[in-house]
């Protein structure tokens, strides 16, 4: 194999696909770097196992030509020395150059380097995909999906199928849910799917935050390809692929109540800086619990107590308070991680009761939703 | 000071001046003399001040103020984030330099504490001792502290209050009059805002109007507290000095010496379920739950052991402790003759500072169970609880709610005693 | 062993038993293989995952040549995973490793293999973990314990697994398969029972270390016929410079064992199973009437009881002077 390329290229698609590969891995072949070049394009993986990432260069872009001379074939170079390599390299002309015995020679100006590579074929081979499989959403809205969202997984291994985000899509409606059994959070959006159909993907927190870190703000869209094992996010240059968590994700949608007792209509913005407030003096170790009681039709009273340190008790005035009296506890955290993931001016919580879950919404919509559950005081 | 009668006590209140401030201070001493904050997060800006230095008072700084207002006020302001570890140690430090003088001490928060020292008055000077006192602490810990003598706890509260920093108040009977009487009744020991509220309503300003107020008009308005507040505002408080007050909440047991030896299984039952009875009523009237039970069985040849077993929530019915210590018996009773049986709840905690966050998959059942915890609840709380008064700031400290944070540092100076 | 055809040479057994369960398309989810040292235990695992990922099979057997085969071969296959303690137990980072595998899906497809080499080093803990997955077992997965120890299996996983037992090797057969490689007549004998490796055999043969360990063991055994006193100080003269790490006391333990087996084999006029000393040597008859066959039989008793301390982490020389001390008494 051989092809010819530039050094700036090559590295932002090396930077690419470091953010998946790991030097601790059971997998030994994984330390390193697969380099394949094709006709058309070099295309270079990544992968922990848990994540991998492609990253394509073509070989001509909008009239520029960006690798050239190339003769296809592949190889897997080590992780730990390609990148500097190349990082370090003195001129902005790479030739790259493998043969039979899996040597390796990079030249650059009047340096040169021989590495010893390894087989390709020892390589994973990460699932082919098939495009009556897909649907397209934009990048930007995935990403705010992935915000409302992956926060509430849980970070206990006690149900592992809690640590992932489900996804499903049924009827042009793509629905992210994630709970780690003390809050869940929802968000429905439509999309062009054709009918595809699937439910109970369940994409690893880890893996969806570093999708998140992957995808740039950009106006692209995203293509997105579920399979029995992975789920491919595929973009203009960057294919991340992901492995999905095994198991039956529970059935949530039933344990949402929907006969609501109080409700409580505020600005998102001075919740937030009242149960902040609040939360100062509340307990750490007790996810800084705080106490709301609805007084009237019109104000709130947000409270914590600390001994050791002191309490605080505010007082706020919101839009509106409709139904029974209310006195609840709940995790400040829990509430001020939903209200900054729903980024909306206006809020409306349904209270079901003291000891039952509660669900802060936006004041107009119904796709986004945030549930949780409150602490027993005794 | 009066030479001790007969019956009269000699009791004082020793309050830590500005205790996270004294500490930060005694810790760095290039920050003596600067106006200093302790404040919940100092990297934000919504922080809300703790505590501050004297410095920072007189500047107007004042505790729960946000930050960027005390920063208004005072441009130079120190802010640390406050350190528990490093306060609890200087507390273990205070506490075992108090027991040195008497072992009657009971603390009651992390940095001030009732010393009953009436028999040591017998020997020697009560003022010599406080003033001693006072000086080994700010000498050994750089800690500033005021004392309040008097004949009776609530009047050595009163008094180690009136003089700050470094006081020591002689608080007698005879002076209550000119001393007590004319102070506002918000700053009476055991009045927060919501009772000072509720007396300014009837005409009561100051602890003198509380001292001559109709008793049963005060019953009225606050229970069995209105007339407890009139008793001290007149100076009467008969409530002992308490060295295991700190210790109520840690374990609560029950355990009987049978009338003879049994090896009867009906018999053993029998007494797990009174023995379960009586914790439980114990537990009920502390208003706690624990987390850990406990079976102790002292066999006829005297060999004793004792079982116990952690839950995952707080319990405080009989029929959940007769159930698990009934698994105990069965996996560890060896068969041979019993002659004691006793029954602990442990790491009890009083129940208004237990807390449980609910699942989303098992909510349903908690709530089950919470309706019926309620009912029983309701019948408690006709039995004055009220008597507790809530905390109302910072800097006044809080005598009545003991969070496992004060226990533990509270038990630490009486571990490192022996 | 790259077939389930060779591996039926020396285990016919257990090899009849998995190619049935194959051919019957009744591959069980949980395997717990457990024989001694080179009984074909790791040949057996890798065989059983080719056999779920090969893209040729022939038969029963895997091809060996595809993408597949080869990169289980070289442990490079993702869903192929092998927990082998390091060191003395399996980490906590690698049952996390192991964990975390069990609730996610497969890399390449979802079929999965789990083995866990020297099964009984697992802690307490460990064992737990998979014994929930075992309770649970997911249809593409397959979990595959080896042991040398099975008395050290839990029963609770013991009883989820199908247990293949595998025999001892004919020490007999492999001595003759040392010879046909080369080795001297007397050495194979001795080298034939102390390991069923062939690689391992060779190499004690060339090995100078053992050539030398030999030498000293049968020192001893003439020092302890001799001169307690000398025995007890050839412990620090010499014993404690050559056997230095804990396989090279082991070793040496099972080289003594082995000489005073022989000595009793003498008593017992069964030389033909002698394997350290000449049955016709002048020497051998000297040292054998020096021990009673009840004080051999102690000895032996001693001396696995040695091992058995080395094994619990006694120190290594308390070990030995506790010994010849008691071979004395």
């Amino acid at each position: 194999m051989k092809f010819t390329i530039q050094q700036s290229t090559l590295m932002s698609s090396v930077q690419d696909v470091m953010k998946a590969i790991s030097s601790r891995t059971a997998t030994p072949i994984l330390t390193g770097m697969k380099i394949e070049a094709k006709e058309n394009g070099i295309v270079l993986t990544g992968s922990d196992s848990d994540i991998s990432i492609e990253s394509y260069i073509p070989a001509e872009s909008d009239d520029n030509v960006n690798v050239e001379n190339i003769e296809p074939g592949s190889i897997v170079l080590h992780a730990r020395y390609f990148p500097e390599i190349i990082r370090k390299l003195p001129e902005n002309n790479v030739e790259f150059e493998a043969d039979e015995n899996f040597r390796v020679t990079i030249r650059s100006g009047k340096a040169e380097f021989n590495l010893n590579g390894q087989n390709a074929e020892e390589y994973p081979q990460l699932p082919i995909v098939h495009t009556d499989n897909s649907f397209e959403m934009p990048i930007a809205l995935l990403k705010q999906m992935i915000k409302q969202t992956s926060f509430a997984v849980s970070a206990m291994e006690t149900r592992p199928i809690l640590t992932g985000v489900n996804i499903s899509l049924k009827d042009n409606i793509l629905n992210f849910t994630a709970t780690d059994s003390h809050r869940l959070a929802s968000k429905e959006i439509p999309v062009e799917a054709d009918g595809l159909a699937f439910s109970n993907v369940v994409i690893p927190g880890k893996s969806i935050n570093e999708l998140n870190k992957t995808l740039d703000d950009s106006e692209d869209t995203v293509e997105i390809y579920v399979t029995n094992n992975q789920i491919l996010f595929k973009t203009r240059h960057l294919n991340f692929l992901s492995r999905l968590l095994d198991g039956n994700y529970p059935e949530t949608s039933r344990l949402i109540p929907n006969q609501v007792k109080t409700v409580i209509y505020a600005k998102t913005k001075d919740l937030i800086s009242t149960i902040d407030r609040a939360s100062l003096l509340a307990r750490e170790e007790r996810n800084n619990v705080v106490k709301l009681s609805t007084s009237g039709q019109q104000t709130l009273e947000i409270s914590s107590n600390s001994p050791e340190i002191g309490n605080v008790t505010e007082e706020l005035t919101v839009t509106a308070i409709e139904g029974e009296e209310l006195k609840i506890s709940f995790s400040s955290k829990y509430v001020l991680d939903a209200l900054k993931a729903i980024d909306v001016e206006d809020v409306k919580i349904d209270f079901t009761g003291a000891m039952r879950p509660f669900i802060i919404r936006p004041t107009n919509e119904e796709k986004i939703l945030q549930l949780i559950l409150p602490v027993r005081t005794y | 000071m009066v030479r001790k009668k007969n019956h009269a006590r000699v009791i004082f209140h020793i309050d830590m001046n500005c205790f996270y401030a004294s500490v930060e201070i005694a810790a760095n001493p290039k920050l003596k003399g600067k106006p200093l904050a302790i404040a919940g997060d100092p990297r934000e800006r919504k922080g809300i001040i703790v505590t501050s230095s004297y410095e920072a008072r007189a500047k107007g700084i004042k505790t729960t103020m946000p930050l960027w207002q005390a920063r208004k006020l005072c441009p130079e302001l120190i802010v640390l984030k406050p350190d528990f570890d490093k306060y609890r140690a200087a507390s273990r430090k205070i506490f075992t330099m108090l027991s040195q003088v008497t072992p009657r001490i009971q603390p009651v928060s992390i940095d001030e504490g009732y010393m009953d020292v009436t028999e040591v008055a017998a020997e020697h000077d009560p003022i010599a001792i406080a003033v001693n006192l006072q000086k080994d602490i700010f000498k050994q810990l750089q800690l500033p502290s005021s004392i309040g003598i008097a004949p009776n706890k609530f009047l050595a509260k009163m008094a180690s209050d009136m003089k700050k920093p470094l006081g020591i108040t002689i608080l007698r009977k005879r002076d209550i009059p000119q001393k007590l009487w004319p102070m506002p009744i918000g700053d009476m020991h055991g009045v927060g805002v919501k009772t000072a509220e509720k007396l300014d309503k009837i005409g009561v300003q100051t602890i003198g109007d509380l001292a001559h107020a109709d008793i049963y008009q005060l019953k009225r308005l606050l229970g069995i507290n209105g007339e407890r507040l009139r008793n001290r505002a007149n100076g009467i408080d008969n409530n002992p000095v308490d060295p295991d007050a700190v210790n109520e909440f840690k374990s609560i047991g029950s355990s009987q010496t049978l009338p003879e030896d049994t090896v009867d299984p009906r018999e053993i039952q029998k007494w797990l379920s009174i023995l379960a009875e009586n914790v439980e009523r114990r537990l009920k009237r502390k208003q706690a739950a624990g987390k850990t039970i406990q079976l102790m069985l002292r066999y006829h040849d005297r060999k004793t052991i004792t079982r116990s077993k952690k839950l995952p929530d707080y319990i405080d019915q009989k029929e959940d402790m007769i159930q698990i210590t009934n698994d105990l018996l069965q996996k560890h009773w060896d068969g041979e003759p019993i002659r004691l049986i006793g029954i602990t709840v442990q790491d009890a905690e009083e129940k208004k500072s237990i807390l449980k966050q609910l699942d989303l998959f098992s909510y349903e059942k908690e709530e089950t169970k919470a309706k019926l915890d309620h009912t029983i609840q309701a019948l408690n709380q006709k039995y004055g609880k009220d008597v507790i008064r809530k905390s109302d700031g910072i800097h006044k400290g809080d005598t009545d709610l003991r969070t496992s944070f004060q226990k533990d540092v509270l038990m630490d100076y009486q571990k490192s005693d022996d | 062993m790259d077939t389930f055809a060779e591996l039926a040479e020396i285990q016919p057994l257990a090899s009849k038993i998995i190619t049935n369960s194959i051919r019957k398309d009744r591959i069980s989810h949980a395997y717990l293989v457990q024989g001694a040292r080179g009984t074909g235990k790791r040949a057996i695992a890798t065989l059983l995952a080719k056999k779920l990922f090969c893209e040729h099979p022939n038969g029963v057997e895997p091809c060996n040549t595809c993408n597949m085969c080869k990169r289980i071969d070289s442990h490079n296959h993702p869903d192929v995973h092998w927990i082998e303690p390091d060191g003395k137990t399996i980490k906590k980072e690698q049952m996390a490793h192991l964990q975390k595998e069990f609730s996610y899906s497969g890399m390449e497809t979802n079929k999965k293999v789990y083995i866990v080499t020297a099964a009984d080093t697992l802690t307490p803990n460990a064992a737990n973990r998979i014994l929930k997955f075992l309770e649970e077992p997911s249809r593409q997965t397959i979990a595959i314990l080896l042991t040398e120890n099975s008395q050290s299996i839990l029963p609770t996983i013991r009883s989820r697994c199908q247990v293949i037992d595998l025999k001892p090797l004919n020490p007999e057969r492999f001595k003759q398969q040392l010879i046909e490689k080369g080795m001297q007549a007397t050495n194979a004998a001795l080298i034939a029972t102390l390991t069923n490796d062939i690689d391992e055999a060779l190499q004690l043969n060339d090995d100078n270390w053992f050539a030398q360990a030999r030498k000293t063991m049968v020192q001893l055994i003439a020092t302890l016929a001799e001169n307690v006193n000398d025995a007890y100080l050839s412990i620090h003269s010499q014993w404690e410079g050559l056997f230095k790490e804990r396989k090279q006391q082991e070793l040496g333990l099972d080289l003594l064992l082995l000489g005073f087996r022989d000595l009793l084999y003498f008593h017992m006029e069964k030389t033909a199973s002698m394997v350290l000393f000449q049955p016709d040597g002048e020497k051998t008859s000297q040292l054998a009437i020096r021990f009673s066959q009840e004080k051999l039989i102690a000895i032996l008793q001693l001396i696995l009881k040695a091992k058995q301390n080395l094994k619990q982490n006694v120190h290594p020389t308390l070990v030995m002077e506790q010994l010849v001390l008691q071979i004395q008494g």
